[in-house]
């Protein structure tokens, strides 16, 4: 009796032990407020275009994903709390933010866009001086393109792009400022905004998004990277483009 | 304490105010010392590797004035300011809001009654971070309002139903005999509501009030969310691009706490003020 406990016991350990060497599931942190790059489906699921591709990549790569939606702010504190391993959510790379994390190979190019109401003066940088700009809180919008401008513009941070620009086609704002991928979805596509909203100019510096990563998370990053060469070599990438930023 | 007033009302939500005559070692001294001294601890507190002062250039960041604002505004912290500024318009609105809805809900105008009475039950059913949402995006709709007065409209609504509560126990408070004896001098209802039960209630609610407004200024934390620069705004501002995380809201945490803490004691000194004379009776 005594023996065949101990060997169900072991059996059981055996078993659950199996199921964790088997494969390690890595949580992937998106903020789903970002269209088209990171949004939630009707069917309550992460999707768009950074999460196609972190899927891509890790499926090239050889290793399991499980994206779950984090909001933005914090999103950083959950890599060194560890209730992520990667953040997938449109992260540019940055001199700043190399200091606290580690960063893949860039997978998407973006620049920084303003949206203003239809029929706004607006159509500088120089023209933002004075006026109010909305933007994400910590988004290098906000963080980045004004300061480096200069811009004198009085800056309001919201928790999610969206409430920005709700409150721009209201009124309370000037303009918004963000990722162009965003805002031509919100000016261009977005049924509610397509009439009222429009983007006013694109800024000349490029950006890299990156998949942000533990700085000790070495052997990781080196999977993710192997992952995303060989999507770009085998232009894996490409149906990804086309579903969420063709025209 | 308790046989000094005939009635104390204790609200949950606000900090707890301590006794006016209690000395030495308390609860208050404890933590109001504790929060100073690792305020000054971290202010001197040094990176080790690389050196640098976290906690300083935190302080620093929260602590700066608005240049462009006018004078003496100018050389005030600015994200405080604010903070303040939604409380102490926040509690202007509500002190009339909440002695209209005490009255209603005690009138016997059957309409006045109910009217009170839902409005009450209705704001408290809201959570108030929801209200807040309401208010700016979902009323915005119809009529535009600036941050910081839907701010200032949706917490008084608010906590006008909670002062209307507080209120109106301080009015039950008061014995009936004061209302008998004050009928048969021959005042009719208003002046006896008016010169007799309101200024005896006005006793009993100040502590209670007092409470409300500390519990009040926590929740303007809340505003955060409507792109109004409060202090804890400009915290998440600088946690967001610094990604001090930890340092940061350790720095908010304490600095709200010191802030309730000395109202607390305010309050506390109003009190001890208010009982001077049911004190040197006995």
């Amino acid at each position: 009796m005594k023996n065949s406990i101990c060997a169900a016991l072991a059996a059981i350990f055996l078993m659950v032990s199996g199921a964790f060497a088997a494969e390690k599931v890595y949580i992937v942190a998106s903020d789903a407020t970002w269209p088209p790059m990171e949004s939630m489906s009707l069917e309550k699921q992460v999707e768009g275009y950074s999460v196609d591709y972190i899927k891509a990549a890790a499926k090239e790569g050889g290793f399991a994903v499980d994206v779950r939606n984090t909001a933005w702010d914090g999103i950083f504190a959950a890599l060194g709390s560890n209730q992520a391993d990667i953040i997938a959510s449109s992260v540019t790379i940055t001199d700043k933010r190399k200091k606290a994390m580690a960063f893949s190979e860039p997978y998407c190019e973006i620049r920084q866009a303003v949206v203003v109401p239809a029929g706004s003066d607006i159509k500088t940088m120089a023209d933002l001086d004075g006026k109010k700009v909305g933007g994400q809180i910590g988004t290098t919008g906000l963080i980045q393109a004004l300061p480096k401008a200069r811009s004198k513009a009085v800056v309001k941070s919201y928790d999610e792009v969206g409430l920005a620009l709700e409150d721009l086609a209201r009124g309370n704002l000037d303009a918004v400022i963000c990722d162009d991928p965003v805002a031509k979805y919100y000016a261009n596509k977005k049924a509610e905004y397509r009439d009222t909203l429009q983007i006013a100019f694109v800024t000349d510096d490029v950006e890299y998004y990156g998949f942000a990563l533990r700085k000790n998370d070495t052997e990781l990053l080196d999977k993710l990277n192997a992952g995303i060469k060989a999507v770009k070599t085998k232009g894996l990438d490409k149906p990804i483009i086309e579903k969420w930023l063709g025209e | 304490m308790s046989n000094q007033h005939p009635v104390r009302i204790e609200v949950t939500d606000g900090a707890s105010i301590p006794d006016p005559r209690e000395r030495g070692l308390n609860a208050w001294s404890l933590a109001f010392g504790a929060a100073v001294i690792a305020m000054v601890y971290l202010w001197f507190h040094q990176e080790a590797e690389s050196g640098e002062y976290t906690y300083r250039n935190i302080m620093a960041f929260l602590f700066e004035p608005d240049r462009s604002r006018m004078f003496p505004f100018n050389f005030m912290p600015d994200a405080l300011l604010v903070t303040f500024q939604i409380t102490f318009f926040s509690f202007l609105c509500t002190i009339p809001l909440g002695i209209l809805t005490g009255l209603g809900r005690l009138s016997r105008n059957r309409c006045l009654n109910l009217l009170t009475s839902t409005y009450v039950e209705v704001i408290r059913g809201v959570p108030l971070l929801v209200q807040l949402f309401y208010i700016y995006y979902a009323l915005g709709k119809i009529i535009q309002v600036p941050p910081l007065v839907s701010a200032v409209v949706a917490i008084s609504i608010c906590y006008g139903a909670y002062m209307g509560e507080v209120v109106r126990a301080g009015i039950l408070a008061v014995s009936p005999g004061q209302t008998e004896a004050a009928r048969s001098l021959g005042f009719n209802g208003a002046q006896t509501m008016w010169h007799v039960v309101l200024p005896q209630a006005l006793r009993t609610i100040l502590p209670p009030v007092g409470n409300e407004f500390i519990a009040m200024l926590k929740d303007t934390s809340l505003v955060s969310i409507m792109a109004v620069t409060d202090l804890f705004r400009r915290a998440r501002e600088y946690a967001a691009e610094s990604f001090d995380y930890f340092e940061t809201y350790t720095v908010v945490a304490l600095l709200y706490l010191i802030i309730t803490l000395l109202l607390s004691k305010a309050v506390s000194l109003m009190e001890g003020k208010l009982n001077y004379y049911e004190r040197n009776r006995k």
